[in-house]
C-alpha cells in the first residue's frame, strides 16, 4: 500500500511536458564563452530571455554540435569556421539566413566564404591565414620576391648553431601550411563549373605550376633551408630557440613570438618567379569563423534578434578581434585593429577561402600523402598525380 | 539461510523502495521522451533486481544483476548497434532521421515574390489562447487566432482606437507588451498563417511577412510535392527523388542492406591495399607481444629472487611506463624521434655522426612504434609473469636440479610450458590488444609515411582499424559511419579467427602439462 502510495506521487510529479520555451543556448570555445556570457547577461536584462553558453574546445566544438543536432538537443547558435559548413549543409544542419542591410558592414570574402549554394548560413566575425613572419634581427629589410629570400636562407642557414632560412609546419600531413608553393605557379583545389559553382571533378593540385611550386620546395628541403619533419611543438620549439629567420605562418603563432622576444615584421609572401618568367603571389587559404544558426531550433527569431543587435556591433566585433588576435569580417571594426591584424590582411588579399565541400575531405588526405611524400624525396610530379588521381576516385569522379 | 532480523529488513525495504522510486521518475522521463530502448532495459534490470532481493532463492543473483544490466547496456547494445549500423547508409548528407529531415523541408518558407510586412499585436487569455493582430503596410487590419486571416472593417467593434494607436478589445484578452513578447517569440516563429495561397510568417522580432511554402509532405502516399513546380519527390536510397533524379539534400539514414559489405569486397582499391596492411597488422601484435613478453618475463625472473636487495624499488620504478597515460608517452615519444630535433638523433649525430630517419622511413617508423608498444607493455606482462611464476612449485625445480637440468634447460623445459598455461589466454588477448591499437598508431605516426603507389590512404604504418578510420572519416565526401562499421565487423572476424586458434593451440598445452 505504502508503496503504491509512493508509486502515484512520483508518477504524479514527473512528466513535464517539454513546450517550447524561450531560451537561447550558444555552443562556443573556451577562448569566447567569457565574452558571450556578459553578452547574454545583457540580453537577458533587457529582455529576459534566458540565455545559456555551453562551453567545449575547439577541436571538440565540430563534431558535437553534429552529434546534440542529430540527436535533437542542440543549440541555436554555433560558433565555428567556414570550412565545417560543408558537413553541416549536406547533413542539412545549419539555417540560412539573411543579414538584411547589415551585410553591407561585412566584408565581402567573409560573406562569400560563408555562402554555400547561394545562401548564406552564418555572420563572420574573424578571417586568418598566413602570412611572411620574418625575424628583424636576421632579415633587416623584408624580401620582395622569392629570389631575395632565397639569398637571405643561404646567407642566414647554418646547420651548427642550428638556424634555417625559412621554417613552416611541413610535418607530413600538413597540406593547408603547403598550399602556397602549389598555388603560386597556378595550383589550385577545386575549379568551377560555367554556373560559379564549385566543381569536384576538376582538380588542380598536379598542375604545371603546382609541380613547379612542389619542386622548389623540395630543392630547399634538400639544401638544407627549410627544416623537415616541423610539427606544432617543433614551431614552437624553432621560435623559442630563435632557430629560424623567416616563418610563414599565422596570428596563432604572434604570442609565442613575442613571449621569445623576437622583434618580427609581418609581410607578404613574397612572389615566385615562374617557369615562364611571371611572377606569381603565392595564394594561402584563408579562414573565417562566424556564428551559424541551427536549423532545428525553435528559438530563429531571438537568436537572430541576438546576432543582429549584440554580435553584429562594433563593441562585440572588436572584443571579439582583441580576443583572438585575428582580422576583423566586420568592417567598422577594422579601423581599431592593431598593426599585426593588419600586416596579416594584406595578405588576406592574396587570399582562397578553404572549399568548404565534403570532398574536401580526400583533399585534406591525399594532399597531405602527397606532401608526405615530398618530404621523403619522391618526385614531386609523382606524387601530386598520384594525390589527384585518388582525389578524384575518392569522390567518385572517375 | 537465518531469518533476519527488523532492523536487517526494513534497512532492506527502504532502500528497495528509494531504487524503485529513482527507476520510476527516470522511467517516466524516458517514456516522454521516446527511448523505449532505454526504458525497457531499465525496467528489466529494476524487476530483476527486485526478484533478486526480494525472492530467497535468487537472493544470490543480486550483484550479479546490476553488473548484467551494464554489460548488456554498455557492451552488447553497441554491438547490436554497430551492426545495424553497417547495413544502413549512414554518412555525412544521410545523417538524420528521416522524420527530422521531413521536419525541415516541410518548414521551409521562401520570401514570396512581391512580400507584404505585416506588424502585429498580440493578445494572450488566461487560458493562454493567442490573438494577432496584424496591420500591413497600407493600414489594414486584420485579426487572426494563428490559423487563419480575418479582415477587420474600421467600424469593427473589437477594434479600438486609443490615442492615435490602435488596439483590440476582446474579452479576456489581455496585451502582450515589453519582454512578454520575447518569450511568445518561440510560439509565433511556428505559425504560418494562411492568405490567398500565401504563408505570413514571423520574420524577426516584430514583424510577419508573406511566404511561400516550398514542399508539402503528404505521410500517406510518402511524397514531397515542390508547390512551386509540382514536382513530386519519393525517398529512393536515403534522398527524396524525383521521377528523373533529381535529388533534394539533405538525405536521411535508411537501411541499405548488404551494400557497404558489397563496396569493400568489390572495391579494387581496398583490396590492393588489403593485403599489405593485413600483414603489418599481424607482424605489428606479433612482435609486440612476443618482445613485450620476453622484457616482461625476463624482468620477472630477476625480481623472483628472493635475495634480491631493493626488489619493491626496482618493481616500482618497472611499472612507471605502464601507469603513464598512453596520450602523453606517445607524444613524448614521438618528439624524441623526431629527425631534426628529437634526443635520440641529437646524440647519435654527436657520437657517430648518424641521422636515423625515426618515423620518416617506412622500416624505421614500424621499428619505432614496435619499441614504443614494447615500453608501454612490458610492465604488464612483468607483473601477470610474476603471479604465473609463484603457481609453479618448487620440487619441480628439485627434481630438474637432481636430473642434472641447467638453469636454461630448466626454464626451458618446467618454467615455461607451466607458465603457457595460465598466461597464453592473457598473451591472445594482448594479440588481440595490439591489433587493434589506434590509439598508438594515429598518435605517433597517424598511420603515415605514405606510400608511393597506394590505392586508398593507406600508409606504410597503418593498421588495419587506422585504415578502416582513414577510408572512412578522413577520405571520400565526410564521415561515412556505414562502411566503417562494416569494416569493423569483418575485422572482428579475423581476430575471432585467429583468437579461436590460438585457445584452441593454448588447452592443448593443457592436456599435456596440466
Amino acid at each position: 500500500m505504502k508503496k503504491l502510495l509512493l508509486l502515484v506521487l512520483i508518477v504524479a510529479l514527473a512528466g513535464v511536458v517539454g513546450a517550447a520555451q524561450a531560451k537561447l543556448t550558444i555552443f562556443a570555445d573556451d577562448t569566447r564563452t567569457p565574452l558571450l556570457r556578459d553578452l547574454g547577461a545583457q540580453f537577458t536584462a533587457d529582455t529576459g530571455v534566458e540565455v545559456e553558453v555551453v562551453e567545449y574546445a575547439w577541436n571538440d566544438l565540430r563534431s558535437a554540435y553534429v552529434t546534440s543536432t542529430q540527436a535533437g538537443e542542440g543549440p541555436d547558435i554555433v560558433i565555428g569556421a567556414h570550412d565545417w559548413l560543408g558537413e553541416y549543409v549536406a547533413n542539412g544542419l545549419v539555417e540560412p539566413i539573411d543579414l538584411g542591410k547589415k551585410a553591407a558592414d561585412f566584408s565581402q570574402a567573409a560573406l562569400e566564404a560563408f555562402t554555400v549554394n547561394g545562401q548564406l548560413y552564418g555572420m563572420p566575425y574573424a578571417s586568418e591565414n598566413l602570412a611572411l613572419v620574418y625575424d628583424k634581427a636576421l632579415v633587416p629589410t623584408p624580401p620582395r620576391t622569392w629570389d631575395e629570400l632565397l639569398a637571405i636562407c643561404r646567407a642566414v642557414t647554418d646547420p651548427e648553431k642550428p638556424l634555417y632560412g625559412l621554417a613552416f609546419q611541413n610535418q607530413a600531413g600538413n597540406f593547408y601550411q603547403f598550399f602556397p608553393f602549389l598555388s603560386a605557379g597556378g595550383g589550385y583545389i577545386f575549379g568551377y563549373d560555367d554556373k560559379g559553382a564549385v566543381n569536384p571533378c576538376d582538380v588542380g593540385i598536379a598542375t604545371d605550376g603546382a609541380i613547379f611550386g612542389a619542386t622548389l620546395y623540395q630543392s630547399m628541403l634538400d639544401e638544407g633551408l627549410i627544416p623537415s619533419g616541423v610539427d606544432w611543438d617543433t614551431l614552437n620549439a624553432l621560435v623559442e630557440g630563435h632557430n629560424a629567420a623567416m616563418y610563414i605562418t599565422g596570428p596563432w603563432l604572434i604570442d609565442a613570438i613575442k613571449k621569445a622576444g623576437i622583434d618580427y615584421g609581418i609581410t607578404q609572401i613574397p612572389p615566385i618567379k615562374g617557369p615562364n618568367g611571371a611572377y606569381n603571389v603565392p595564394k594561402v587559404f584563408t579562414g573565417v569563423q562566424g556564428f551559424m544558426v541551427n536549423s532545428f531550433s525553435e528559438n530563429k527569431t531571438i537568436a537572430m534578434d541576438f546576432l543582429m543587435n549584440y554580435i553584429g556591433t562594433t563593441d562585440t566585433m572588436v572584443a571579439l578581434m582583441n580576443l583572438g588576435n585575428r582580422a576583423p569580417a566586420y568592417l567598422p571594426a577594422v579601423a581599431q585593429a592593431g598593426p599585426d591584424i593588419l600586416a596579416f590582411s594584406q595578405q588576406a588579399a592574396f587570399g582562397v577561402p578553404m572549399p568548404s565541400i565534403p570532398a574536401m575531405a580526400s583533399v585534406w588526405q591525399e594532399g597531405g600523402n602527397a606532401l608526405d611524400l615530398i618530404n621523403n624525396g619522391t618526385d614531386p610530379a609523382t606524387a601530386l598525380k598520384q594525390a589527384q588521381d585518388l582525389i578524384l576516385t575518392a569522390v567518385d569522379c572517375k | 539461510m537465518r531469518s533476519q532480523s527488523p532492523l536487517h529488513l526494513s534497512v532492506k525495504i527502504i532502500l528497495l523502495g528509494v531504487l524503485d522510486a529513482a527507476v520510476v521518475w527516470a522511467g517516466v522521463g524516458l517514456a516522454t521522451q521516446a527511448a523505449y530502448a532505454l526504458l525497457s532495459l531499465l525496467l528489466l534490470g529494476a524487476t530483476g533486481l527486485n526478484i533478486a532481493i526480494l525472492s530467497r532463492r535468487a537472493y544470490p543473483l543480486r550483484y550479479l544483476l546490476p553488473g548484467l544490466v551494464f554489460l548488456v547496456g554498455m557492451v552488447v547494445y553497441p554491438i547490436l548497434y554497430n551492426i545495424y549500423i553497417s547495413f544502413t547508409n549512414l554518412q555525412t548528407g544521410n545523417l538524420l532521421q528521416k522524420s527530422q529531415v521531413v521536419q525541415l523541408l516541410d518548414g521551409r518558407y521562401a520570401p514570396a515574390p512581391d512580400e507584404t510586412t505585416y506588424t502585429y499585436q498580440a493578445y494572450l487569455n488566461d487560458k493562454n489562447d493567442l490573438l494577432l493582430l496584424l496591420t500591413d503596410e497600407q493600414g489594414n487590419h486584420f485579426l487572426s487566432r494563428g490559423e487563419s486571416l480575418e479582415a477587420l472593417a474600421p467600424d469593427d467593434p473589437r477594434f479600438v482606437t486609443q490615442d492615435g494607436s490602435v488596439g483590440l478589445d476582446v474579452a479576456g484578452y489581455q496585451p502582450v507588451t515589453g519582454a512578454g513578447i520575447y518569450q511568445l517569440l518561440p510560439r509565433l516563429e511556428a505559425l504560418a498563417i494562411p492568405t490567398d495561397g500565401l504563408y505570413l510568417r514571423l520574420s524577426g522580432v516584430r514583424q510577419f511577412r508573406t511566404a511561400i511554402k516550398q514542399y508539402r509532405y503528404d505521410p500517406k502516399a510518402d511524397r514531397l510535392v515542390d508547390l512551386e513546380t509540382g514536382v513530386s519527390y519519393t525517398p529512393v536510397d536515403g534522398r527524396f527523388t524525383s521521377a528523373d533524379g533529381k535529388a533534394i539534400e539533405p538525405g536521411f539514414q535508411t537501411w541499405v542492406g548488404l551494400r557497404n559489405f558489397v563496396t569493400i569486397f568489390s572495391s579494387a582499391a581496398i583490396g590492393k591495399d588489403f593485403l599489405r596492411v593485413f600483414l603489418w597488422t599481424v607482424v605489428w601484435a606479433t612482435l609486440s607481444v612476443f618482445f613485450s613478453f620476453s622484457l616482461g618475463l625476463s624482468f620477472a625472473l630477476l625480481l623472483n629472487d628472493r635475495t634480491l636487495r631493493l626488489r619493491l624499488v626496482y618493481r616500482t620504478l618497472l611499472l612507471v611506463p605502464y601507469v603513464m597515460p598512453v596520450f602523453i608517452s606517445a607524444f613524448v615519444w614521438r618528439g624524441m624521434f623526431n629527425e631534426n630535433f628529437g634526443i635520440f638523433n641529437r646524440i647519435l649525430g654527436d657520437l657517430f655522426n648518424v641521422q636515423v630517419p625515426w618515423l620518416t622511413n617506412a622500416m624505421w617508423a614500424r621499428a619505432s612504434l614496435i619499441i614504443i608498444n614494447v615500453w608501454l607493455t612490458f610492465p604488464y606482462m612483468m607483473l601477470i609473469s610474476l603471479g604465473a611464476l609463484q603457481s609453479i612449485p618448487d620440487q619441480l625445480y628439485e627434481a630438474a636440479r637432481v636430473d642434472g637440468a641447467g638453469a636454461w634447460r630448466r626454464f626451458w623445459t618446467v618454467t615455461l610450458p607451466l607458465l603457457m598455461i595460465s598466461l597464453a589466454p592473457l598473451l591472445i588477448g594482448a594479440f588481440a590488444f595490439a591489433f587493434n591499437n589506434f590509439t598508438l598508431i594515429y598518435l605517433v605516426t597517424a598511420g603515415r609515411p605514405a606510400v608511393l603507389g597506394a590505392a586508398t590512404p593507406a600508409g606504410a604504418t597503418d593498421i588495419l582499424i587506422s585504415w578502416t578510420y582513414r577510408i572512412s572519416f578522413q577520405g571520400g565526401s565526410g564521415n561515412n559511419y556505414g562502411l566503417a562499421s562494416a569494416i569493423s565487423i569483418l575485422i572482428f572476424f579475423m581476430i575471432a579467427t585467429i583468437s579461436a586458434i590460438g585457445f584452441r593451440m593454448s588447452r592443448h598445452l593443457e592436456e599435456v602439462y596440466g
